[in-house]
């Protein structure tokens, strides 16, 4: 009888850090494409809502002093659709370690700016979910948490990788069934 | 007893010549306090300001325009009306790259007409001299110069307030002396709280909020708009049928 996977802490905070971070990725992301602009029809609507969408997170980038116009605009029309990508990998959960090491990176790259922003004291938008949000010490906090949780996410991911599944690595005394008693000849 | 009553008899005449003495203050000095009162709060006598006209028009169900403040055909298929501050650094981003290659291909085409809207936002302290001092510039037929000046210079003034020496700089002194006494009677005040409390039922949220209106629908967008994606877009609206 095939076993389920072991039940223990690092598997409950893989599952809590795949849906929380993944969930706040995906909607992140489709926050700056759709918000506060949400005109979706006709076509022509919807283009021109989400352009508008990404102009202003644009200078939402641009407003942390950190890149030119050029990177801060490549950066804003490509970070949103790269946050639902990572989110919904990280949701469905295939290749764990590289998206979960991707979310990492992501979220401390983050943190990191937005700590810099708060100690500079700069009066800006955080620009994390596409509408206005004033960027405070919460905020700070906030993505904190996050970048834990995805550490912890991350380093869980590689420590689980590494023990054979249950499924996998049958031993004999773990073996039940009709084939329990056989052994593999050399 | 009749040294008690003479006493009391005394006394209460004491009081009531008293009270007499105190209520009758000369009528003289009175007028003379108040009027030194009122001249001491009288502020000192402004300049009087030209007759402006604070009617409004509607144009393509858009009511409450004020004309001096709009632009282009009121026979245009389109009708835009942008909410802005002139201490936004977004608004002067879409003020300048914007809405001035509207102006030329659009406005001044007869395919859009153009409605400035006033919404000083609260944090920035120098928005509303500002949009007084542009109203004021609009009705004397200054408005698109002084526009551009206050947007032109807007890291100047923002930091010291000095509005006026902006606006100055680009009217004559006869056109400041009456934009001055317009900003100054708060003639064209109502107007601008009056774009304010239109912006406020939308809801405008952040500014620049452009709303596009065709066809009885009306579409609020917030954020700076690129001229390249609003080309598109406006095309596309105006050929809509």
């Amino acid at each position: 009888m095939l076993q389920s996977s072991p039940f223990n802490y690092r598997r409950i905070i893989l599952w809590i850090g795949r849906l929380v971070l993944g969930a706040i990725f995906v909607y992140a992301g489709f926050a700056k494409l759709l918000m506060p602009n949400t005109h979706l029809w006709p076509m022509f609507f919807l283009k021109f809502s989400v352009s508008t969408n990404l102009t202003m997170f644009q200078q939402q980038v641009e407003s942390y002093k950190m890149l030119s116009p050029a990177a801060a605009g490549l950066l804003a029309h490509t970070l949103p659709f790269v946050e639902i990508v990572v989110g919904l990998m990280l949701v469905v959960g295939w290749g764990l370690r590289i998206w979960a090491s991707v979310v990492t990176l992501i979220m401390v790259g983050f943190l990191s700016v937005v700590t810099r922003a708060y100690l500079l004291h700069m009066d800006i938008n955080c620009g994390c979910f596409g509408t206005p949000e004033k960027l405070t010490g919460m905020t700070v906090v906030r993505d904190a948490s996050f970048s834990a949780l995805a550490v912890l996410m991350t380093c869980f991911a590689f420590i689980e990788a590494r023990k054979p599944h249950p499924w996998n690595a049958a031993t004999p005394e773990h073996s039940t069934g009709p084939h329990a008693n056989q052994t593999v000849s050399s | 007893m009749n040294r008690r009553l003479s006493t009391v008899s005394a006394s209460l005449l004491t009081v009531l010549a008293c009270g007499t003495l105190l209520r009758a203050v000369p009528p003289n000095q009175n007028a003379q306090t108040k009027t030194t009162a009122a001249k001491k709060a009288a502020p000192p006598k402004a300049p009087e300001a030209p007759a402006v006209s604070t009617a409004t028009i509607s144009v393509n169900g858009v009511t409450d325009i004020d004309p001096t403040k709009a632009f282009g055909s009121k026979t245009a298929p389109v009708v835009v009306e942008i909410y802005s501050d002139f201490q936004c650094p977004a608004c002067k981003q879409l003020f300048l790259n914007t809405t001035q290659k509207v102006m030329d291909n659009y406005v001044n085409t007869g395919k859009i007409y153009l409605v400035h809207r006033d919404f000083p936002l609260p944090m920035h302290a120098y928005s509303r001299v500002a949009a007084s001092y542009s109203r004021a510039a609009a009705h004397i037929g200054k408005c698109e110069a002084v526009e551009m000046v206050l947007f032109q210079n807007q890291e100047k003034w923002e930091t010291n307030g000095d509005v006026k020496g902006i606006v100055a700089g680009v009217l004559s002194p006869a056109e400041m002396k009456k934009v001055q006494a317009i900003v100054d009677a708060k003639t064209l005040e109502p107007m601008i709280e009056k774009d304010k409390q239109l912006g406020l039922t939308l809801p405008v949220t952040q500014t620049p909020t452009s709303v596009f209106h065709t066809k009885g629908q009306n579409y609020p967008y917030a954020g700076t708009l690129s001229y390249d994606v609003l080309k598109e877009f406006l095309d596309q609206l105006i050929a809509q049928k």
